[in-house]
């Protein structure tokens, strides 16, 4: 194991869970006040991140990077009522079946429409923070007489404060705005929320609404990260397992799970060609970045169904 | 149980369709030569005339469009004759109003799409010039393109439509090692020949595979001329960290493209010149890799040379990782001859990034500009006002391609004549045409002798800004890498 | 399935009331329509041969599917991992141990339904949602597992090509029959499914086969417990269905159906690796089926059949849409084929969420009752 680069790689990993986890959290929240899991996230947050590039780049309108993310939140938040409206309204009372399979039917819908009107060409995402200057800290312990330095990129950094503060935003929002707290009523029960005057259709939209702040968050902080293309959409798939490590329903669970798949990623880059199972088990491992998430989840459905801080909804067989 | 009896027999009927004929052994045994190639089976299975000229296109001309029942030995001498006798008085130069469709598919859709477009453009700017200037002998050249979308499904669903539409399919170029290793079998069996610019030695060299000729060398062989150059220089370029030892990491993409340099026989040599290979990771075939985790284990494992098989957004990621980490002058970079190119530059945070780069550059570059085949592929490219990232070496490189399958058509046309010219004929050129220069030199190959891809390039290093692609080492034969296959 | 009878048809025998197809003009009818599936290759182009393999390979998937999804209400994202096992398997047994590609076929099948029940081992503790991101984690895993093991068997990403599938016959009385044609270098007949005019007819036979078999799982004691899994898993238990035995056993034959078409399609493609399937084929999978019709043998041919054409469809409008957008060029046939797919899907499941099947039974009604259509 290269012990020695142990820090390292657990702060990048924990920092990548941060957008990870704000993408999990944009699931939950759907999920919890309409029982939907959105597989359309993904080219949700695609989408949020070529309308950003689009208003700000020369080959578009040319507009300051900060008015291009308001008129991108804009038009994720029209795209989310849109969606509700359109395509999943019809689908109440549908089996879960057709309600998984509606989202996916979207996914694809809306991966073709950015295609048709973004192209497929690679973007250069505007740089907000430099690439080649990165942040060094050197820890207070040693490892062999060696000093460790921990080399961490700013967009990294930067990328994980900005989904915390949403994070905390959004916390805040559910605890103590009128709003919220309808949303976290109608997601107890349906019926008895509307029985004491709240508009469950008009939650669904707002739900809808903020998840498409939320994505189109993400993809710019993805984006920012590491360029804009198409496989922007496949990003959320790292982000699944993490909504069910925490529980469908719960919010702080789709974080720690989104910063425990984040650790688990850079973890699994530790094992060099000293390790105790060879070196080809080694490079095995360190090639997982992307099933690890999966691996994860299948444990957790084993061990713990309803996650880590679930509701305990689900009906043993 | 009745319904069971009814199933079985109608199941053995089914079966029994199969088998519409028998064909006697022996006839195919007489002509059969030991051309592993021409195992076609003879008879379709419904013995349908309509199907012979698909299984037999050698014999297409011969063949007369209403013929009742199929010949009983199409693989008959005929094939032979017609080849070589009308050739002489069939030597023409005008053929007006004659079409010879040249097939290409490849990825504009999906992960390779960036490298992609530029090849399909000079493809096809290089064949309207081709066409405007009086085509080949007169005939002109029909394009047809399918965009695969980098799956090799959609590779054989193009090849299906294309050879399916057109019974005399001779020459298809590709684009991608994945779709190459997976149609080579088909272009040797279907007698079409392939010329691709996916570098796949499986491709050009696998078990049934023949037909399939590279626009440049593969990626062993790169792999083998890039080692070469550093071990024999490298008391003068070893980074200030490295030791007396190149140890090299293989940080590449996962797929048939991104490990091609990794092989058996590229072990060994490495080995033989007192390299050691420390580490070997990938990272993901996006733009969005992170490519820290790789670059930071080989440094642990006490790497100081890096090789990477990809292009693109897959040298420059492991370029803005190295910068972001500050290790840019800790390792010496080397790529095969698609990492150094424009496109790398659309997704390096910082053009310094990218200068220091080595790699096999088996063409001429642009900044050549007083050679007259670089002239002429700038004179193409901006006639067609292509925009500028697609100034790159995949638009050179089919320019010159398109420049190598003229010749080749043309040559087999002096030998057969038009009308028995197939994709047979043009293998015959190919192979027998010796030392080939196309655009005046831009490439060299020399398809003699069972190779199939070239063996001669130069070694370039970016030094500075964005297109100072200088010359380390000019032409040189590169080492000879090439696998072997059982079969 | 109270089907709908013209007056005065009735069932005179116990046979007759079981049988599938009733009528001597049916079987005609089916023998003439398989007959002209067969001559195929005599009078359809190639291109449209090719079409047809792949419609009949992924029917041969969906069949697998309706009976996990359809029949016992598993929803399962993981149908085409479980086809790369298939492929993979067939791909080593042909390629590399030399066997006949018509024993490694049921062998893949096998294979891939061990692996199938693997994954189905989570259904005893979840379901609904959580099962579906159980498969999904298969259809990472898997492939994950091709690139990442066995490197000197398995080629890691690169893959591996395939084989031919061919059949060797002995030389009978100095002939050759069947078809074949002789091979002077080791002296057998050989037919080898090269070409879609050739390999559809393993597509056909296999598909007939598999028809067959997902008809009578469906008729049998097995296809109403699955049912009842699906309608009430409660009452089932109750009623003495195990559960957990019978989802095992859904999982199981879906996979098996799963590795038989991936295997057919690493031949047909002649070469695989862990991308020549993959996440996007799951999902399409499950739109055939939708569009199709679940829980109905007719669905996965319907849904198979239509949603691959509409795929064929985008390609076909390729060049109008670049004639219109020349700027989109590329993308124009990767933008065409989700947004198609998307919208059909999406279509089906607001106004016709029971499939074609379902409409064509509303056909079959109309037309018995005429003039009386409803």
């Amino acid at each position: 194991m290269n012990w020695q680069l142990l820090p390292q790689f657990a702060i990048t990993g924990l920092l990548n869970g941060g957008p990870i986890a704000l993408i999990a959290l944009g699931i939950v929240l759907i999920f919890k006040s309409s029982e939907i899991f959105n597989f359309a996230h993904g080219q949700m947050l695609l989408i949020g991140a070529m309308t950003t590039w689009w208003f700000s780049a020369d080959e578009g309108l040319g507009l300051p990077l900060w008015t291009a993310v308001l008129l991108a939140l804009a038009v994720s938040i029209l795209l989310g009522l849109l969606i509700e409206r359109l395509t999943l309204r019809p689908m109440t009372g549908q089996p879960l079946l057709s309600i998984i399979l509606m989202t996916l039917a979207l996914g694809q819908f809306l991966q073709g429409l950015t295609i048709l009107t973004f192209g497929t060409t690679q973007r250069n995402f505007p740089v907000i923070f430099s690439i080649t200057d990165p942040y060094r800290i050197t820890l207070p312990f040693t490892y062999n007489d060696n000093p460790i330095i921990v080399i961490l990129k700013q967009n990294l950094v930067w990328s994980f404060v900005v989904a915390m503060v949403c994070v905390i935003v959004l916390a805040l929002f559910f605890q103590y705005t009128r709003t919220g707290l309808s949303m976290r009523a109608t997601a107890e029960d349906h019926e008895t929320a509307q029985s004491v005057g709240i508009r469950i259709n008009r939650v669904f939209g707002i739900s809808w609404a903020i998840a498409g702040i939320i994505a189109a968050i993400g993809g710019v902080l993805i984006a920012t990260a590491s360029g804009l293309d198409l496989s922007l959409s496949i990003v959320v798939l790292a982000a699944f397992p993490a909504v069910l490590l925490g529980g469908l329903e719960s919010i702080p669970g789709a974080v720690l799970g989104g910063l425990i798949i984040g650790l688990a990623q850079g973890l699994v880059g530790l094992p060099n060609n000293n390790f105790f199972m060879g070196p080809e088990v080694a490079q095995a491992i360190r090639n997982s970045t992307e099933i690890v998430p999966y691996v994860i989840l299948l444990i957790v459905l084993v061990i713990r169904p309803d996650g880590l801080f679930g509701q305990k909804r689900i009906e043993r067989i | 149980m009745k319904k069971w009896t009814t199933l079985t027999l109608f199941i053995l009927l089914g079966v029994l369709l199969l088998a519409a004929c028998g064909s006697p052994a022996e006839a195919p045994a007489n002509t059969t030569t030991n051309q592993p190639a021409a195992e076609e089976p003879a008879e379709e299975p419904m013995a349908e005339p309509t199907e012979e000229p698909m299984a037999e296109p050698t014999e297409e001309p011969m063949e007369e469009p209403a013929a009742e029942e199929p010949t009983e030995e199409p693989m008959a001498e005929p094939t032979e004759e017609p080849m070589e006798e009308p050739a002489a008085e069939m030597r023409t130069d005008n053929l007006e109003g004659e079409t010879i469709t040249f097939y290409h598919f490849g990825d504009l859709s999906g992960p390779y799409a960036a490298i992609t477009g530029p090849l399909v453009f000079g493809m096809e700017d290089a064949v309207a010039a081709i066409n405007e200037n009086g085509g080949i002998r007169g005939a002109t050249i029909e394009v047809q393109f399918a965009d695969t979308g980098g799956s090799v499904d959609e590779a054989v669903a193009a090849y299906d439509r294309f050879t399916g539409a057109d019974d005399n399919a001779m020459i298809m170029i590709t684009y991608g090692s994945g779709e190459v290793e997976a149609l080579a079998s088909r272009f040797a069996e279907d007698k079409i020949v392939n010329l691709s610019a996916g570098l796949s030695a499986v491709g050009f060299y696998g078990p049934d595979s023949g037909y399939t000729f590279g626009l440049g060398p593969i990626y062993p062989d790169q792999f083998g001329y890039f080692l070469d150059y550093v071990t024999a220089n490298w008391d003068t370029i070893k980074p200030a960290t490295a030791g007396d030892e190149v140890k090299l990491a293989y940080l590449s993409w996962p797929g048939a493209f991104g490990q091609g340099a990794l092989t058996d026989e590229t072990r060994a040599y490495a080995e033989s010149l007192g390299v050691e290979i420390v580490a070997e990771e990938t990272y993901d075939l996006s733009p969005t890799a992170d490519t820290t985790t790789a670059i930071l284990n080989a440094q642990a494992a006490g790497a100081n040379v890096i090789w990477t098989n990809s292009l693109a957004f897959g040298p420059a990621a492991l370029m803005n990782g190295l910068g972001a980490l500050g290790l840019q002058q800790d390792f010496i970079l080397g790529g095969c001859n698609w990492a150094m190119d424009l496109a790398t530059y659309a997704f390096v945070s910082d053009p310094a990034l990218a200068a220091g780069l080595i790699s096999p550059f088996p063409y001429l570059w642009w900044n050549d500009a007083d050679h007259p085949g670089i002239q002429y592929a700038q004179s193409l490219f901006t006639a067609n006002e292509r925009t500028a990232g697609a100034q790159n070496v995949g638009y050179l490189l089919l320019v010159a391609g398109v420049d190598l399958a003229v010749k080749a058509i043309e040559q087999a046309i002096d030998t057969v004549g038009f009308d028995n010219l197939t994709g047979e004929a043009i293998y015959d050129a190919l192979t027998t045409m010796g030392p080939v220069e196309p655009l005046d030199g831009v490439v060299r190959m020399d398809y003699s002798d069972g190779v199939r891809a070239p063996r001669f390039s130069q070694l370039r290093q970016i030094q500075g800004g964005p297109d100072a692609f200088n010359v380390l080492q000019d032409w040189t034969e590169m080492p000879d890498l090439r696998p072997v296959f059982d079969n | 399935m109270a089907v709908l009878r013209p007056a005065g048809d009735f069932d005179t025998s116990y046979e007759q009331d079981m049988s599938v197809i009733r009528k001597r003009w049916q079987w005609v009818a089916l023998l003439l329509f398989l007959a002209a599936l067969f001559a195929l290759p005599a009078y359809a182009p190639e291109p449209a041969v090719s079409l047809v393999n792949r419609i009949g390979i992924a029917i041969i998937a969906v069949q697998g599917l309706n009976i996990l999804t359809g029949y016992t209400g598993q929803i399962s994202l993981g149908q085409a991992a479980f086809m790369t096992v298939g492929a993979y398997i067939s791909a080593l047994l042909v390629g590399q141990a030399g066997w006949s590609f018509f024993l490694a076929l049921p062998v893949a099948g096998l294979g891939a339904g061990l692996v199938g029940l693997l994954f189905g081992l989570p259904s005893l503790r979840v379901k609904g949602f959580y099962l579906v991101m159980a498969t999904l984690s298969a259809q990472f895993i898997i492939p994950w597992l091709t690139r990442n093991t066995f490197p000197n068997l398995l080629n890691g990403a690169q893959g591996m090509n395939v084989p031919v599938p061919v059949i060797k016959l002995p030389v009978i009385a100095n002939t050759c029959f069947l078809g074949t044609t002789f091979d002077p270098e080791t002296a057998v007949c050989l037919y080898r499914f090269a070409t879609p005019n050739e390999f559809i007819y393993i597509t056909l036979v296999v598909l007939i086969i598999s028809t067959v078999v997902a008809l009578n799982i469906s008729r049998s004691r097995l296809g109403r417990a699955f049912i009842s899994v699906r309608d009430n898993d409660l009452a089932a238990e109750l009623l003495g269905v195990n559960l957990f035995a019978y989802k095992l056993r859904a999982f199981f034959i879906a996979a098996v159906y799963a590795g038989v078409a991936g295997a057919m399609l690493a031949h047909n493609l002649r070469h695989v690796n862990s991308q020549t399937v993959g996440l996007i084929d799951s999902i399409l999978f499950m739109g055939m089926l939708v569009v199709g019709g679940l829980g109905s043998n007719l669905g996965p041919i319907f849904g198979a059949t239509l949603v691959t054409l509409l795929e064929e469809l985008a390609t076909v409008l390729t060049p109008i849409l670049i004639t219109l957008m020349p700027d989109i060029a590329g993308g124009a046939t990767a933008a065409l084929r989700p947004l198609i797919f998307g919208l059909a899907l999406m279509l089906f499941l607001i106004f016709e969420p029971r499939g074609l099947a379902y409409r064509w039974t509303l056909i079959k009604a109309a037309w018995r009752l005429r003039p009386y259509a409803r």
